[in-house]
């Protein structure tokens, strides 16, 4: 009956307001605008007596519904007042008298509302024509050169700005008039022209993104070069550019005032001095994944971005999923990718002050304790509590009582009274865990849920921007409630899309699962997207940081195929990989005449042969070795070329090959068999280059004098895009080839020395490599790959 | 048979290797909540550890653990009826009627139309004995008598010994501003604020005992616009003021010929009004001159609050306001809180009759605005949870719009924060007029306390104190008793009435007086020193064995006397009465004398003086009177003497 009623009168309401039937139906289902509907007409109709609203004053006033913010929504009444008495006729001006509400929160100025909503300023059809007049003349002999090519959008803008409060459609129709009588009607070529001049425009700005990315390939000693540009820039112009200013808070959409909001962003802006906080705040119970690289690039990027800082706050509220390690990972990760926290704080050293405003929570009647079972608290519809209303001084009595251990675990928890976004009931802030701290002992047996911790940990660090995944969408209610239950300063929490990547699982559980069923070594396994197991493998940090550049530092979500990191790390590499010649599978050829070709017993090699200058090193020639070297065993085969095949290209019984570096190519004069028929040996000529009829069609990589080194080679974990969806489960999903292991390589002795000290090489031919941690150099050295050379090898 | 018993060991020990329990999730599950078990029990332990502590830090109160046994009983017994039930607990008058007196049944049985000796039955019946309560009694038409067990009061007078006075428990530590004083720039201070002082100089003193934090604010008159006229003066008197430090010293005088001159010189009273205006422009000259004025009425001030032991006091004045004032203003018009009214502002606070005056018609700001502006200070950026204003009664619909109003604003949520108008009424003459001096004028507070001291003096030589002290003792018992007498007459009224100075009374040395009090701790705390105990070897005494008995009734009558000191200090916490205080500690006095007269601390010879025996457990409790009375001297800032 009740809503019958509340709805009958909206109904009518919004008639007052000249609405049509279909038009307010609509309006009826948006629910908070109604509702400020209703506000506003009862508020007008108390200011009009009996006197009905006219059309236009209707207009404005929804006009004012649809522009006026909920946390300026106390500015109402000044602009009913305002469109009742004419002053405001606009609807341009009503949006600047909801603007001035906005922003001039609590100023009773009313000269200064004035001001700002043109109040009192009457334009002449003679004001608008001497306006619009005035501008084209300055831009007179550009117009005439440009003719319509000249931006007509922009002139007239520059019009509207010197005309605020006249009405647009006058000013439009005024300065169509003027142009046309200077430039008479569009031409042929005017249309023709204009397309041209549209398209040229556009492309620098295409090309730009480009060469940044280009520029941070050529960057190899610092993480942030050019790239932080492209990462910057997002921060000021992407997504993050709608961001509130520090102190701005009550500018967001959703945030909610107080009466102590005023006082308490004045003390904030005090305390930080206007400067943006952030903080990338994980839970210390797993390692650091691929999608974090967006969390830390999106918290300290938009920190540096403004010349503020971010914290690294470990939200170490559950004591029994915490380990030492995962605490040392991910710090050693934040700095590996380059970022310097401003201050690394544990959500733990704040639970002093966390319990001590629980019990003033109490005190306020904001929370309770309850004893309903966790079990009965599971699920989407959970009976509601039947200890919600017991008084505060008992809730108070029954919380100390669980801080002091008189209750076993989920026999009594704390919660708070509201209610959030998906209409759930009262968080719970305290739960009992008998469970020892690592950082604060024994002290506590209660512990405070992410629920409860996460924004006043944010409201203590003053914390501006508080950017976390959208999954969090429907605890910002909580958050700001919280903050406000308990007077303190509210941060904004904007949310911003997760970054998942395909092929791959990044869930700290199923990763767990993984391990513990020994389908992968550790966290760090190269086959996983953890941000260790990327180190581990030989991603470098700047293609990382490159990765979630390209990916965007957004709001939205992703699914990013993982090839698009593998193409970031080529990136890296290609620049900062020196090449060595490594063969995984070695054939023994042995050189049985013009070894004499080769004099010296060492090669130089350049480093980087398209970049000489930036140094070569040397390796054994096969002089030193009496002729013996290794070439890769796919690199030959047998049958000569009838039976390789018409695109083999490498070396056959009757086809000669070049070997790189070596200047020299080698024809094979015997083929020696093992007893099962295998090859096992060439036996080969060795030709000078020039003394060939022609250069041959191929040079591959060898190596002579080598040392013993194993490679494992990667390849993706799962086939699948989403391998969760594998009907038998993650383990059947995964790709039996994902790991191979070649513990017969042979390598450049020089490698002994030279990969202790750059750990990234590109195995010529083969693609890029990584030392691994298990090496022991130098006697064992084991070398990850950790991308091919080519997207589509391996395919 | 020793081969049978090493057989079936060693066929045990082979079933143990034979057991692999390393996999079994039964056995994790349990060494899992065995952990969680044993993390329990200790953080039991440790909870029983700090509530032992307690009592360590905090006094028992005897009259709030009981009331809560009987607000429990009366629960229990009549739980429909509780809820609008307030424990009526007083102590006995007659040693008959046991140690404290419950009258609830009375008014309850009309609640339950029952006979009121049953109702008391019915609560007596689930009273729950607990530590304290030794036995009960109905008498008369339905009182409970109980009687207290004599062990724990033992125990708190030893907790008392060695741990010294402790506050009774508080619900939670806060941040107390107390506003008091507040005297005007420029103007002597006069005897409205020395009670003002004496009184917010005491509560400070009793919310610091509880262990809040205390901020002690001296709201000073130092804004307005009779600075022009100061300030305009001191350019023309002394036009060198900047360089060198005028000789202002007499302000009241300097005050009354700028005073004259405004009242007849128009000119002069133009350049005060420009003066105004460019000291609220914060124009350096004028500042400064401002700033020496301030300085000089500051000196002044400092003298008075050093001889009355006035210590922690801040001074923040209404110039501190005036910044804050507009953004007040602000803040009130856009919540909608003001209304046009012949050109003013005003705010009608709910509950209210007069409204506050915002802001005047020609855009000025009054004194509802600076207090707004002080209060939401207080809340929001001191962050105090309790406000007490010390300001004279006839403020008090002032202050009641001021509260009124901030809560509507939303700046004080009672839930969190506490706020008290401490009112006071005037000071009288003896004549019950208004306290003047012989001409008419009213009294400058220097001239009274110097009065004070001259009789002070006058006394202690009649009595003949001037032979047997030193000079420095003499000085010290002068000091003490004279404004110890000035406060004490202040503070043992209820405030909330005027109330006559006389120095007669108030030196009197018989009755309820400062002197009496002084005297009386004096002699108890020499009582140690004639028993030749040190007060290393008294705390030792405390220690081992402290008083083991309290056999005869006028022991126990002072020990219940002594631990009323907690119900006495909680119920001061309530209402900021401190004459319950001071009527505590007369009955305190009187109660030992009664003890003293009966009961031999220290047995001597008649003849030869010679001591024979010392009570130890008598000395002891006379060391715990001395202590209460000390701890009580100190919340009301009175100095005590060892000897006068």
């Amino acid at each position: 009956f009740s809503q019958s009623t509340s709805t009958s009168m909206a109904n009518e309401c919004l008639a007052s307001l000249g609405l049509s039937g279909p038009k307010i139906e609509e309006t009826m289902r948006n629910k908070d605008l109604t509702e400020r509907l209703v506000a506003l007409v009862r508020c007008a109709k108390d200011k009009l007596g009996s006197k009905e609203l006219s059309k236009v004053q209707g207009n404005l006033i929804y006009h004012t519904g649809t522009k006026l913010k909920k946390q300026a929504f106390a500015g109402h009444e000044l602009i009913v007042n305002h469109i009742i008495n004419g002053d405001l006729a606009t609807e341009a001006q009503v949006t600047a008298a909801c603007d001035f509400c906005l922003k001039q929160i609590g100023s009773g100025d009313l000269d200064a509302f004035k001001a700002a909503c043109g109040i009192g300023v009457s334009i002449t059809p003679e004001d608008i024509e001497r306006a619009v007049e005035e501008v084209i003349n300055k831009h007179k002999q550009e117009l005439l050169a440009q003719r319509y090519a000249f931006g007509m959008n922009k002139l007239l803008g520059e019009a509207r700005s010197n005309l605020k409060w006249a009405d647009g459609k006058q000013v439009k129709c005024e300065f169509e008039v003027q142009i046309l009588h200077l430039l008479g009607p569009k031409t042929d070529a005017d249309r023709a022209g204009n397309a041209n001049a549209s398209s040229v425009a556009k492309q620098p700005a295409a090309r730009g993104k480009p060469a940044a990315v280009a520029a941070a390939a050529n960057g190899n000693a610092e993480v942030f070069r050019e790239d932080t540009r492209s990462l910057a820039d997002q921060m000021i112009s992407g997504d993050a550019a709608k961001f509130h200013k520090p102190g701005e808070n009550y500018l967001t959409d959703g945030y909610v005032m107080t009466p102590r909001t005023r006082f308490l962003l004045g003390r904030h802006l005090k305390q930080t001095g206007g400067k943006v906080f952030t903080r990338f705040p994980p839970e210390p119970n797993g390692i650091l994944h691929i999608g974090h690289a967006k969390a830390i690039n999106f918290n300290f990027g938009y920190a540096r971005a403004h010349n503020g800082h971010c914290y690294l706050r470990y939200d170490d509220t559950n004591p029994e999923k915490e380990e030492e390690k995962f605490f040392v990972a991910i710090r050693d990760i934040v700095e590996w990718l380059g970022y310097t926290p401003y201050k690394v704080t544990y959500a733990s050293d704040n639970f002093d002050q966390l319990y001590e405003w629980a019990e003033s929570l109490i005190m306020r009647g904001k929370a309770y304790v309850c004893h309903q079972s966790p079990d009965q608290l599971k699920g989407h519809n959970p009976p509601p509590s039947p200890w919600r209303d017991r008084p505060a001084e008992e809730s108070l009595q029954l919380f100390r009582a669980m801080r002091a251990g008189m209750y076993a675990e989920g026999e009594a928890c704390l919660r708070m009274r509201l209610t959030m976004e998906d209409s759930k009931q009262d968080p719970v802030a305290y739960r009992i865990k008998y469970a020892r701290h690592h950082r604060t002992g024994s002290k506590w047996c209660i512990y405070p849920t992410y629920d409860y911790t996460h924004c006043l940990c944010d409201s203590i660090e003053n914390i501006t921007h508080s950017l976390c995944t959208k999954e969090f969408q429907n605890r910002r209610s909580s958050y700001y409630w919280l903050c406000n239950a308990l007077d303190l300063y509210c941060p904004v929490q904007w949310e911003y899309g997760r970054l998942n990547v395909c092929n791959t699982v990044m869930s700290k559980r199923k990763i767990l699962n993984l391990v513990q069923k020994k389908a992968v070594a550790d966290w760090d396994d190269p086959r996983l997207f953890t941000l260790t197991a990327l180190r581990r493998r030989g991603v470098p940090p700047e293609a990382v940081n490159l990765f979630a550049a390209k990916v965007g530092v957004t709001m939205a979500s992703a699914y990013i195929d993982p090839s698009l990191l593998d193409a970031c790390t080529r990136e890296i590499l290609n620049t900062s990989a020196p090449r060595t010649m490594v063969v995984l599978d070695p054939l023994k050829v042995t050189i049985v005449e013009g070894l004499d070709a080769v004099k010296s017993a060492a090669l130089t090699v350049p480093d980087y042969p398209a970049s000489p200058e930036r140094g070569s090193h040397s390796i054994a020639s096969f002089s030193a070795s009496s002729g013996v070297l290794y070439l890769e065993r796919e690199d030959f085969r047998d049958g000569g070329k009838a039976g390789a095949g018409a695109g083999f290209k490498r070396l056959t019984e009757d086809q000669p090959v070049g070997l790189k570096h070596a200047n020299v190519a080698i024809a094979v004069r015997q083929v020696v068999r093992d007893a099962a028929g295998q090859v096992s040996e060439l036996r080969v000529a060795c030709l000078p280059l020039d003394s060939l009829p022609a250069k041959p069609k191929c040079f591959v990589h060898w190596v002579a004098d080598p040392v013993q080194v194993e490679v494992r080679l990667y390849e993706q974990l799962f086939t699948m895009k989403n391998p969760e969806e594998h009907p038998d489960g993650l383990i059947a999903a995964m790709n039996p080839n994902s790991l191979s292991v070649k513990p017969g390589a042979l390598a450049d002795r020089y490698l002994l020395t030279a990969a202790a000290i750059q750990r990234h090489l590109q195995f010529e031919r083969l693609g890029y490599f990584y030392l691994d941690q298990d090496s022991s150099p130098p006697g064992r050295l084991i070398f990850n790959r950790t991308v091919t050379l080519k997207e589509d090898v391996g395919k | 048979m020793d081969a049978e018993i090493d057989q079936l060991e060693h066929e045990v020990e082979k079933i143990y290797q034979q057991l692999d329990l390393s996999d079994d999730p039964e056995l994790e599950k349990l060494v899992d909540e065995n952990l969680k078990c044993r993390y329990r029990v200790q953080q039991l332990k440790m909870s029983i550890a700090k509530e032992r502590a307690k009592p360590l830090d905090r006094m028992i109160s005897v009259q709030a653990a009981l009331s809560a046994h009987l607000q429990a009983a009366i629960r229990a017994a009549y739980p429909e009826a509780a809820a609008a039930v307030k424990v009526q607990l007083t102590s006995s008058a007659k040693e008959e009627f046991g140690d404290y007196q419950c009258s609830n049944a009375m008014s309850l049985a009309k609640a339950v139309k029952l006979q009121p000796r049953q109702v008391a039955a019915a609560i007596v019946d689930k009273l729950e004995a607990g530590d304290l309560i030794e036995k009960t009694e109905i008498a008369g038409p339905g009182f409970i008598n109980i009687s207290l067990r004599r062990q724990p009061v033992i125990e708190e007078l030893n907790r008392l010994l060695v741990h010294g006075v402790r506050p009774p428990p508080v619900d939670r530590k806060r941040r107390v501003i107390v506003d008091y004083s507040s005297p005007n720039i420029a103007k002597q201070m006069h005897v409205g604020h020395l009670r003002s002082t004496i009184i917010g100089d005491s509560v400070a003193r009793l919310c610091r005992f509880l262990g809040h934090e205390v901020l002690a604010l001296n709201h000073v008159g130092d804004w307005g616009t009779q600075f022009g006229m100061l300030i305009a003066h001191l350019k023309d008197r002394f036009p060198d003021y900047a360089t060198k430090c005028p000789p202002i010293g007499d302000l009241q005088a300097f005050y009354k010929e700028s005073k004259v001159r405004f009242d007849s010189d128009e000119q002069f009273k133009q350049r005060a009004y420009a003066a105004v205006v460019s000291l609220q422009r914060r124009d350096p000259d004028s500042t400064a001159a401002w700033k020496l004025i301030c300085d000089a009425s500051r000196k002044d001030f400092q003298r008075v609050y050093g001889r009355l032991g006035v210590e922690n006091l801040v001074e923040r004045g209404e110039s501190f306001y005036q910044d804050l004032m507009t953004e007040v203003v602000d803040e009130l018009k856009s919540g909608g809180h003001l209304v046009p009214d012949e050109g003013r502002l005003i705010m009608w606070p709910p509950g209210c009759d007069i409204p506050l005056t915002v802001v005047k018609s020609d855009g000025g700001f009054t004194y509802d605005t600076s207090d707004l502006a002080a209060i939401r200070q207080r809340l929001f950026a001191e962050s105090a949870d309790w406000l007490i204003y010390v300001v004279d009664i006839g403020q008090g619909v002032h202050f009641k719009g001021i509260f009124s109003a901030a809560e509507k604003a939303g700046w004080l949520n009672p839930a969190v924060a506490r706020v008290d108008h401490v009112g006071f009424g005037v000071v009288l003459g003896e004549d019950r007029k208004k306290f003047k001096t012989r001409s008419g004028d009213t009294v400058r507070l220097t001239d009274l306390l110097n009065e004070g001291i001259e009789r002070a003096g006058a006394k202690l030589a009649e009595k003949g104190r001037d032979k047997e002290l030193t000079p420095q003792e003499l000085k010290a018992a002068q000091e003490a008793v004279a404004y110890g007498c000035i406060k004490y007459a202040d503070l043992s009224h209820n405030r909330n009435n005027d109330y006559v100075f006389s120095f007669d009374k108030m030196l009197d040395d018989r009755g309820n007086t400062a002197v009496y009090l002084l005297y009386a701790y004096t002699r108890i705390s020499s009582i140690a020193r004639t028993a030749n105990l040190s007060p290393d070897q008294l705390l030792k005494l405390a220690k081992s064995p402290g008083i083991t008995e309290l056999q005869h009734p006028k022991e126990w009558k002072l020990a219940k006397q002594l631990l009323r000191f907690a119900d006495v200090v909680d119920k001061l916490t309530q209402d900021l009465l401190l004459h319950s205080l001071c009527d505590f500690l007369y009955e305190t006095a009187c109660v030992f004398t009664e003890f003293y007269d009966a009961c031999y601390c220290i047995e001597k010879n008649r003849d030869s003086g010679e001591v024979i025996r010392v009570n130890h457990w008598r000395i002891l409790l006379c060391d715990a009177t001395a202590k209460i009375m000390k701890a009580g001297l100190d919340i009301l800032g009175i100095r005590t003497v060892d000897r006068m």
